[in-house]
């Protein structure tokens, strides 16, 4: 099931049933001490519906895999050097209108067709007749309409990335004029269709395009009410998002500026305009590290309740293994710039395979562990300029070999759906490997 | 002050003891100021009335959420901030603590001349904020702190060496070559070594600039640590070096730590006794196993329950807390946890703010209340625009819409015209009861949980 390494797969497909696909991702950065090789070969996919867990370190790259999602990496100093995400948006479901059937498995959405054979099935779709887009190649008008809209992400900490001068029901409002304008001028009875000079301010009125003199075009008696029918489309439209994330009294918190909210409150509403418009996949990187334990507990049931009703699919990217064995299905494990072990969340937890798992698993405290006795594991991350081909975690690992600091092992899957990238569970590559030394890089 | 006496120790073994540091009553409360001529218009009370002690080479645990005022309280204790009620008492003998209890407990009108100047004595040989001098310069070498952001605590434009040799310095401790000496000595004991003297704080990473810390408060060897959050900025792997780290230099040193965290499993591992803060008061307090396994507060117990752990099993649902913290400038009344709590009684506390705290949720009702005349706490009238919002108030008062516990502590909310009258049943301050040798909860359930 796993695709195992890039080269067996083309490019331009990702399997069935699988919404995203990260296919040898590579990004670094330039720097002063030489090029940073952040991301440095992820390769992994994310399932229907299914919420994966992205764990690892402080600087193992796993927030810059996330934000290549939503190509929010900087360009430069960040460099894209190869590989690609796939991604499968959807569109409402033809034979329902969203209201969900038994052929769209109730959610109201089905797999987007491919343009260029209309779901025919062709060499662009390599059959499935579903659209398949390549997230770093596509333009970045394309881009602009998949974020926020097809994909959304929630950060890490909702104090910083609410903006502090806008109040709670413009920043929400932002998503719908971005890309719901259609359905704000259906909700306030405009016909978006017609040409008239009326319409057409209206319509840039309910796409947040309005500039100027058309402010008090808008203002004046003949195209008032019809301003004042999308202002209340658009707040009924938010009072909704922010009732689905259980926010009492929406109406009333949503003319609020985010300071007047407790942290908490500011993670519901970060979570309600992410999900505003129904995204098929949800990107939450450590949303609940600002908060309490009390409130992560809320946090988190809201977000699996959310993500069960709607069959959402979650990239969940968090430092805290206890927190990714409560909601995720399956756990990709993250160290250095590659992915060491990915396996559904319950084996991982139960038989970890590679030895920084293990570490990880092993570093945290509990009732058994006598204390003094906490199995840290030895040594810091490596930097990460011009890695050598070794495997990155020879040298804190108590498990190493001479094979490891010749040759990178590859993900390997060892058992169903289980992978590891070490040489315990495969072979070591036949011949001798050159043993890389740091002298012979610096030409 | 009985009510808010410390846990004691289960009796004879603890009289051996030695203590670093006993707190008795402390508060911390600070102005709100409004205005142009900035009047005090109200209090926040950061800390209000904590009272425990820390003994020779142990590791007391204080855990709470954000806002619960532990880091407030790790101020004052390191003498950081001076508390504006109750002290703390450093290395205070186990007779002078009984001493100081016993004439604490009287009120001080009643005190005789000779009451007066025990206590007067022993305040000024041990009260952290009146000490001076000599006595002085002794505490604040014996109690550090190691900060939660190891970032901001180290100077960014100082040496290692000038940060860790600073207290040896100011100490007069060592100077010149043994000053350098010295310095590596500490730095080798956290794990970091000579070549790092030269080195300024930005080239490390947080596992380390953290250790740099720990050296710090290290230098003089001193007996009390306040350890604020050392871990929460760090990774799992490195948490568990510097975790490891503190014991072994608890170990070699008998050092006693006041660690203040909010990652239950983490205080676990390291406390030999917790100390549970809600709202700037103990809610309970006891040794870590006793604790764990059988808390006695419903707080505590929801604590436990939302902190996730892997032996767990994953799929149980986790039991949440309703609510938010209230505004710690104005407190609930009787046990501060009810409006959160889930087997709140009649005898919790409740009170006319608990009524608009659940109109606020009310969205046509609260926007037609124009004022609440006060009495009490617990008595209150809450004017309405129209009649048939109080009508509406007064009918769901009676109704499921609000808890139950709250109905049952209220008399027949009085309907005139706009006016809704409400009075609700007096509660003193549900103060910390023995539950057990050393281990107080402040809960108006009995042990029992009927």
């Amino acid at each position: 099931m796993m695709p195992a390494m890039s080269e067996k797969i083309p490019s331009a497909t990702c399997a069935p049933a699988v919404i995203a696909s990260v296919v040898d991702l590579k990004v670094h950065f330039r720097s002063k001490q030489g090029v940073v090789h952040a991301v440095d070969g992820v390769t992994f996919d994310i399932r229907d519906g299914e919420t994966l867990g992205l764990v690892g370190e402080t600087g193992c790259g796993k927030s810059v895999t996330a934000r290549s999602f939503l190509r929010l990496v900087p360009m430069p100093p960040g460099i894209a050097a190869g590989g690609s995400i796939m991604f499968r948006p959807r569109s409402v479901c033809p034979s329902c209108e969203g209201e969900g059937c038994a052929r769209c498995d109730q959610t109201g959405r089905v797999p987007a067709a491919c343009p260029a054979c209309a779901g025919e099935g062709c060499g662009d779709c390599a059959g499935s007749g579903e659209e398949t887009l390549d997230l770093l190649a596509v333009s970045d008008a394309r881009m602009r309409a998949l974020r926020g809209d097809r994909i959304a992400m929630i950060f890490q900490d909702p104090g910083k990335a609410l903006n502090p001068a806008l109040t709670i029901r413009d920043q929400i409002a932002e998503v719908f004029f971005q890309h719901r304008s259609a359905e704000i001028l259906d909700a306030a009875g405009v016909d978006g269709s017609s040409v008239g000079p009326q319409t057409i301010l209206l319509r840039r009125q309910a796409a947040q395009q309005s500039r100027g003199l058309e402010h008090a075009l808008l203002a004046l008696p003949p195209l008032r009410s019809g301003r004042n029918r999308i202002t209340a489309a658009v707040d009924a439209m938010i009072a909704a998002a922010l009732a689905e994330t259980q926010i009492a009294n929406p109406r009333k918190i949503m003319h609020r500026y985010p300071h007047e909210l407790s942290g908490g409150m500011r993670q519901r509403v970060m979570i309600a305009q992410a999900l505003a418009c129904n995204p098929d996949l949800l990107i939450a990187d450590e949303p609940t590290t600002a908060l309490d334990v009390t409130v992560q507990a809320r946090i988190l049931e809201l977000i699996r309740e959310l993500q069960q009703r709607r069959k959402t699919a979650v990239l969940y990217i968090s430092h805290d293994l206890s927190l990714v064995r409560r909601i995720c299905d399956r756990v990709a494990v993250m160290y250095a710039g590659r992915i060491a072990e990915t396996s559904s969340a319950e084996r991982i937890f139960q038989n970890p395979r590679h030895p920084y798992t293990r570490g990880l698993l092993a570093a945290l405290p509990s009732a058994s562990h006598s204390r003094g006795q906490l199995a840290a594991i030895e040594g810091t991350v490596p930097e990460l300029v011009d890695p050598p081909p070794s495997c990155r975690f020879s040298g804190r690992c108590p498990n190493e070999t001479e094979m490891c600091a010749r040759f990178d092992p590859p993900l390997e899957v060892v058992d169903d759906e289980h992978a590891v990238a070490c040489f315990i569970h495969h072979e070591p590559p036949a011949g001798s490997g050159e043993r890389p030394s740091f002298t012979a890089k610096t030409t | 002050m009985t009510a808010a006496t410390g846990p004691r120790q289960a009796g004879q073994t603890a009289a051996s003891v030695k203590l670093v540091l006993s707190l008795r009553g402390l508060k911390k409360h600070f102005p709100i100021r409004e205005g142009a001529l900035q009047r005090v218009v109200g209090q926040v009370r950061a800390v209000d009335g904590v009272s425990f002690d820390i003994r020779s080479g142990e590791t007391v645990g204080l855990v709470g959420e954000s806002g619960c005022g532990k880091t407030t309280l790790g101020r004052c204790v390191s003498g950081l901030s001076d508390p504006t009620g109750g002290a703390a008492y450093f290395n205070i003998s186990q007779t002078d603590r009984d001493g100081l209890d016993a004439l604490l407990n009287i009120p001080e009108a009643h005190h005789s001349e000779q009451d007066r100047e025990a206590l007067a004595a022993l305040e000024a040989a041990h009260r952290v904020d009146q000490l001076t001098g000599p006595a002085w310069r002794r505490y604040r070498r014996n109690c550090q702190v190691v900060f939660q952001d190891a970032f901001a605590s180290l100077n960014p434009r100082h040496l290692v060496k000038d940060i860790v040799a600073r207290p040896l310095r100011v100490y007069g401790e060592a100077t010149g070559l043994e000053l350098t000496e010295r310095t590596v000595e500490l730095l080798e004991q956290v794990g970091l070594g000579r070549q790092h003297l030269f080195r300024y704080p930005h080239q490390f990473s947080g596992g380390q600039r953290q250790r740099i810390s720990i050296a710090r408060a290290l230098a003089l060897d001193p007996e009390l640590i306040v350890l604020d959050e050392p871990t929460s900025s760090l990774d799992v792997s490195v948490q568990a070096q510097i975790l490891n780290l503190l014991h072994k230099l608890q170990q070699q040193r008998g050092l006693a730590y006041l660690f203040i965290t909010h990652n239950l499993s983490v205080v676990r591992h390291v406390a030999d006794r917790i100390v549970v803060m809600y709202l700037g008061k103990v809610v309970e307090a006891g040794d870590t196993a006793t604790i764990f396994e059988r808390p006695q507060h419903p707080y505590t117990k929801a604590l436990l329950a939302a902190s996730p752990d892997l032996s767990q099993d994953h799929d149980v649902e986790m039991p949440t807390l309703e609510g938010s913290v209230p505004d710690p400038a104005h407190p609930p009344q009787g046990c501060r946890f009810h409006t959160r709590c889930p087997v709140a009684t009649q005898a919790c506390g409740w009170e006319v703010d608990d009524v608009v705290r659940w109109l606020e949720y009310r969205e046509g009702l609260f926007d037609a209340l124009s004022a609440v005349r006060r009495d009490s706490p617990f008595e209150a009238a809450l004017v309405f625009d129209d009649e048939a919002s109080a009508k509406a108030l007064a009918a769901a008062l009676r109704s499921d819409m609000v808890p139950a516990p709250m109905r049952a502590a209220m008399d027949e909310p009085a309907l005139h015209g706009r006016e809704v009258q409400l009075r609700f049943r007096e509660v003193s301050e549900v103060g910390l009861a023995e539950r057990g040798a050393g281990h107080v909860a402040a809960c108006v359930l009995n042990p029992a949980g009927e």
